[in-house]
């Protein structure tokens, strides 16, 4: 023990020793992990770009066209499945500046629980950087995204060097086996938005689905209408994304977000739909359907997200009404 | 030194770095029980990693020998023929129960359990896609579409989907009616919404998109 300890204090003395007599060497060429994150989700959003990408699940193969276009504060997405039925779907949002929950969590700042707690996205994830290499035709960084504990899945994502977009993301499981896999296949990133042609297709987005989820404000949190639902037990790191209150069919939702990894709670009070306990999933996507007895009204209460079924277990088990209808859903301290 | 041994050390060491394929395993396995010199080399290679690893070395003793013995004096291990043969019916028997329960428990997945009579309306609406009217998907000759295996048959046109579903299990009988055409809109409908809002929360820009499966789509565009 003596021996391995002291071997283990000259590594850490011969790194030392590396990094001051290169230090500038080594630090300047390679961004760190953190830095990459924080640069791809402004990408993502932020710029003009056009491409094709795979999807790749249970060995199904699917390939998607997509364009995404800033223009005057606003963003358009354009996307269109190349396999099958013909599929486009048109979405836009008001305000590019919006900032969201998974945005700011990926972008290094922490989420504020409450006044005592933050969730930060290195707390739950580990981040490797495995080299460099080339996806659709450009020179990407490697990055190893492992999960610190069983209630998410790692990642290994290759992310554009001189962009930052996101050209590869394989969804990996605690064994180590690929769930899904997304890659771009032929991408051009930084046209004028006048060439991807949103202006043909001005008339469908007056009626494409807006954007409703909510932005962080000044106290870096998010403000929700008040929900009587509540989780008494949420996977660490998960803080709340967006919440919907209950729409015409009486189904109330909640998304969850760690700055990767995302789950929706739906709640549906709706007595006329009677549906039975399940399990369900389509790739890595699981869905955990449970049946809530409350004070004799029956509920659905789904869960729905990439994460461990167990996981989704859990949580599903741990929705429950509040007893006063004015608390939040905030996890509970 | 043949170039046999060689590589049989080849493998050995292969082993201890837990990189050894299938066959060289065999190989090790085969050759271990005859040649001594290479069972000590493989007990050296132990000690060498345990010493390594810290673990404190064990003493060398070799129960081997002693071991063989004792299994050869076993009376049970001296069998008759007859003994041989029904000892292998009963592996195969329950190989087959194993078998049965893997059909019955696909079977159980896969039925739309409570929902008599409401099959058809549930291929109905795995069939609702006009657009797509032309020659079912060709396949190469030899090759059978694996995906989604479900065949249904509505109105005489029998085609499988090309898409995938999701597998929806049901955790336990409910006394209720219910019907699986609702069970799986209500499932597309989550999963739908879940992808858009995952669109803008897990930084994967466009990528939740693609997870969305057709009769989702057709529910982006209402």
């Amino acid at each position: 023990m003596v021996l391995s300890r002291l071997f283990a204090s000259i590594k850490v003395a011969a790194l030392v020793a590396a990094f001051l007599l290169h230090g500038p060497l080594f630090a300047a060429p390679m961004e760190s992990a953190h830095d990459l994150m924080s640069k791809m989700a402004k990408a993502s959003r932020e710029l003009n770009y056009q491409g094709l990408f795979t999807y790749e699940f249970r060995g199904n193969l699917t390939s998607v066209k997509v364009a995404h276009g800033v223009d005057d504060g606003q963003t358009y997405e354009r996307i269109h499945h190349m396999d099958g039925v013909q599929r486009n779907v048109l979405r836009r949002t008001d305000n590019v500046d919006c900032l969201r929950t998974g945005d700011m969590l990926l972008r290094g700042s922490a989420y504020k629980i409450n006044d005592q707690s933050y969730a930060r996205l290195e707390d739950f994830y580990e981040f490797h950087i495995k080299g460099q290499g080339r996806i659709a035709n450009r020179q990407v960084v490697m990055v190893h995204v492992l999960p610190k504990d069983k209630h998410r899945y790692g990642y290994v994502v290759a992310i554009d060097k001189q962009s930052g977009l996101l050209l590869q993301s394989v969804l990996m499981s605690h064994s180590g086996k690929p769930l899904e896999r997304f890659q771009f296949v032929d991408i051009t990133i930084g046209m004028p938005f006048a060439e991807l042609g949103f202006d043909l297709d001005a008339s469908d987005f007056s009626s494409a689905v807006l954007d409703q989820s909510n932005c962080i404000d000044d106290n870096r949190q998010i403000t929700t209408s008040a929900s009587n639902w509540s989780a008494q037990w949420l996977p660490p790191g998960f803080v709340i994304a967006s919440h919907q209150i209950a729409d015409s069919n009486g189904q109330e939702s909640i998304m969850f977000t760690d700055g990767l990894a995302v789950f929706s709670v739906f709640i549906d009070s709706d007595p006329g739909r009677s549906l039975p306990a399940i399990d369900a999933n389509l790739g890595a996507t699981v869905a955990v359907l449970t049946k809530a007895d409350i004070n004799n009204q029956e509920y659905a209460i789904c869960v729905v997200g990439e994460i461990p079924r167990a996981t989704a277990n859990q949580i599903a088990s741990a929705i429950s009404l509040s007893p006063t209808s004015s608390s939040s859903i905030s996890p509970l301290p | 030194m043949s170039d046999h041994k060689e590589r049989l050390e080849q493998s050995l060491s292969a082993l201890m770095d837990g990189e050894a394929t299938d066959i060289e395993m065999h190989r090790l396995l085969k050759e271990v029980s005859e040649d001594s010199e290479l069972r000590a080399k493989w007990k050296r290679y132990h000690m060498v990693s345990a010493a390594i690893k810290g673990d404190a070395a064990t003493a060398t003793i070799d129960y081997s020998a002693a071991i063989a013995a004792a299994i050869d004096e076993e009376p049970t291990h001296r069998q008759s023929g007859l003994a041989v043969f029904a000892g292998s019916a009963g592996r195969f028997a329950i190989a087959a129960s194993v078998a049965l329960v893997a059909v019955f428990g696909v079977q159980q997945l896969n039925s739309p359990l409570d929902s008599v009579g409401e099959t058809s309306e549930f291929a109905g609406v795995e069939q609702v896609d006009e657009e797509n009217t032309g020659p079912a998907i060709q396949f190469p000759s030899g090759f059978q579409p694996i995906i989604n295996a479900r065949t249904v048959s509505a109105g005489g046109n029998n085609k499988s989907s090309q898409y995938v579903t999701p597998v929806i299990e049901v955790r336990q009988q409910v006394n209720r009616k219910y019907s699986e055409a609702e069970l799986r809109a209500y499932m597309n409908d989550v999963m739908a919404k879940h992808s858009n809002h995952a669109a803008l929360n897990s930084n994967q820009g466009m990528l939740p998109f693609a997870r969305l499966n057709e009769t989702e789509a057709a529910a982006q565009k209402e």
